[in-house]
């Protein structure tokens, strides 16, 4: 009985950081000048911001599929790679998360801009410049190479400590290396797949400052949408409830991202 | 039922991990229908030796051949063998069913054969109605015949099975190994055995083959390498043995303890030092009497069950003994071995003892 005081500290720091804010968010949501009001959530279903909110869920969604597409093959490879190789591999892609990741983002603007690196590059070729910058794509470019990381990690942890005797197995009873990927690799790594995606794709609908700065503002986020009603229009109340509606988004995908993680593979997923 | 064609060989296999030489010039033939065993410690080789005949390792020198064919060049999955893994290896996100359907789902048989092909292996392995249990619900026992059963719904022609029956309790391993025993002469099917037991591999084996180092040391029935170890290492591994230093006389007639016994080898070639071999149930012990060839005083007295283990010093060594009569410690005893018991090994095959 007597240790459960020692839980007092962390019990402490969720009331403030974590309770009390949520509760003062539900407060703000649901009233407009002191007094109780869905007028908020019925802004919320306005065209313009199911818009901003679907455009959020494409890009996050094509960020993710992106992550996906590019992160697996890497985890596969760094699992497979012998010991001392693979070790300095994964360092080599960890090496980029130790630097801030708006320093990033600058660095990558000073290389799409018009008169960057790359499109001196393309000059230089012959191929002549491309409006790199203040696109859709240089937002998704910057989504994709923030999150990579995330995406490859829970994969390879889970791949990594694969059995190769299953691997053998298979192949022994007549599979050949396709099958072998498709049949056994795959499925049992899809519990690190499953976290891969929701650690990519949580964070990518709810980013707010690659948007704005790849994006020149043009290609306005839900992050962004929330953080200028705080910041900018100054509607706490409608900023409120546009976060509530974003955390509802969150706890329901990640619930159903959970089911079919464990209904894949008995065992639990990489992170979560 | 074992026929003399030479359905696996291997020439020459050497196996060099770069650290280690796990296999060193092996050349062994398994002849169809037969049960193999390999034997031996744990690093002698005989897991390697499987692993390259089932494709998972490919030989630094040497050939395999399988059916008379080199497949030393082709992929597992290509190979007409099928294995039954240590640790089962089953596959933990499919069910019963499912794992032992692996196979025929590859080779794309049709739902109807495989179903049925499946029933009947879990009928073979005493699995009836386990098919949509998980494999981790399954005991070790279970798992193990889920294992067997995965492998030989493919109807292999050779099946490898690799210390199978190494993590089971000693209960039900001596079950189940007359259980594979009795499923290999039912199907007519080669077993290549491996296991560091050697009361398995004498219980199971129609041919042992015991390694040490990567190499061989000895082939033959259960009973030839019982009764005719070739050397010191192997009457050592195979049962209990007392092993000592000895001199080859003549033809029949070998001195150890500074005395010549009667013996039945012969051709060792006069003055040879040879290592003599005496079973522990060969070392007959009794009052002390004229005809004891020596005589010497029990050390200590273990009773075992079936029999009592004693401990007898004789002097110029101490013997181990198996007798139904007990004899109380201290005293002093005759022994005897009667000629054909005294087994004479030449030194020179027996690698560092």
């Amino acid at each position: 009985m007597k240790r459960s005081w020692f839980a007092f500290p962390y019990g402490l720091w969720m009331l403030l950081f974590t309770i009390v804010p949520i509760v003062i968010i539900v407060y703000y949501a649901f009233t407009i000048d002191g007094s109780f009001s869905l007028d908020n959530f019925r802004l919320f279903f306005s065209p313009d911001i199911i818009g901003i909110l679907l455009f959020s869920l494409w890009l996050a969604f094509l960020c993710t599929l992106i992550c996906l597409a590019l992160g697996y093959p890497v985890a596969l490879f760094l699992a497979k790679t012998a010991m001392k190789r693979s070790a300095m591999l994964v360092v080599l892609f960890i090496i980029p998360m130790w630097m801030n990741f708006l320093l990033r983002t600058y660095a990558w603007m000073s290389l799409l801009e018009d008169t960057g690196l790359i499109n001196r590059l393309l000059e230089w070729v012959g191929v002549g410049r491309v409006k790199l910058m203040y696109t859709e794509n240089a937002v998704l470019f910057g989504l994709v190479y923030n999150f990579l990381p995330f995406m490859i990690f829970p994969i390879y942890s889970v791949l990594k400590r694969s059995d190769i005797l299953l691997e053998e197995a298979a192949s022994d009873l007549g599979a050949n290396t396709l099958n072998v990927f498709t049949r056994v690799t795959l499925p049992l790594s899809l519990p690190g797949v499953v976290s891969g995606i929701s650690m990519v794709f949580m964070p990518a609908v709810t980013t707010f400052v690659i948007p704005r700065l790849l994006g020149g503002g043009m290609f306005m986020m839900f992050g962004d949408l929330i953080e200028s009603q705080f910041l900018t229009t100054g509607d706490w109340n409608f900023g409120s409830a546009l976060s509530l509606v974003m955390m509802a988004l969150i706890l329901v995908s990640l619930g159903i991202l959970n089911k079919t993680g464990t209904s894949a593979n008995g065992e639990e997923g990489a992170l979560w | 039922m074992v026929d003399d064609f030479h359905l696996i060989e291997l020439q020459g296999v050497t196996k060099d991990f770069g650290d280690t030489l796990a296999l060193d010039n092996i050349n062994l033939y398994v002849r169809r229908r037969e049960f193999v065993t390999l034997l031996g410690p744990s690093g002698c080789g005989k897991s390697t030796t499987l692993r390259i005949i089932g494709g998972f390792e490919y030989p630094t020198e040497g050939r395999v051949f399988f059916d008379g064919r080199d497949i030393t060049d082709e992929p597992p999955y290509r190979r007409r063998v099928n294995t039954v893994f240590q640790k089962y290896a089953l596959f933990p996100h499919l069910n019963v069913f499912d794992n032992i359907a692996f196979g025929l789902r590859i080779k794309k048989v049709s739902k109807t054969d495989i179903s049925a092909r499946v029933k009947a292996m879990l009928d073979l392995v005493g699995l009836k109605g386990y098919e949509k249990r998980g494999v981790d619900q399954l005991s070790g026992g279970q798992q193990q015949r889920v294992a067997i059963a995965r492998a030989l719904v493919n109807e292999p022609e050779v099946l490898l099975l690799d210390e199978p029956l190494g993590a089971l309790d000693l209960r039900l391993r001596k079950d189940m190994q007359l259980e594979l025993k009795n499923m290999q002469q039912r199907l007519g099917i080669t077993f290549l055995y491996v296991t560091h037991d050697q009361e398995e591999a004498l219980t199971m084996s129609d041919t042992i083959v015991v390694m040490k180092d990567g190499r061989i040391q000895q082939i033959g029935t259960p009973k030839k390498i019982y009764d005719e170890p070739k050397n010191a290492y192997v009457a050592d591994f195979i049962g209990e043995s007392n092993i000592l230093p000895g001199v080859f006389i003549r033809d029949e007639l070998v001195e150890f303890c500074g005395k010549p016994f009667r013996c039945v080898d012969k051709g060792f070639g006069s003055g040879t030092t040879v290592d003599v071999v005496l079973r522990p149930e060969d070392v007959a012990v009794g009052a002390v009497a004229e005809e004891s060839m020596l005589t010497g005083t029990v050390l200590s007295t273990l009773f075992k069950g079936v029999h009592y283990e004693m401990m007898i010093d004789v002097g110029c060594a101490v013997l181990k003994a198996h007798s139904t009569v007990k004899q109380e410690e201290g005293s002093r005893v005759g022994i005897t071995v009667v000629p054909f018991n005294i087994h004479v090994m030449s030194r020179g095959n027996a690698p560092d003892s």
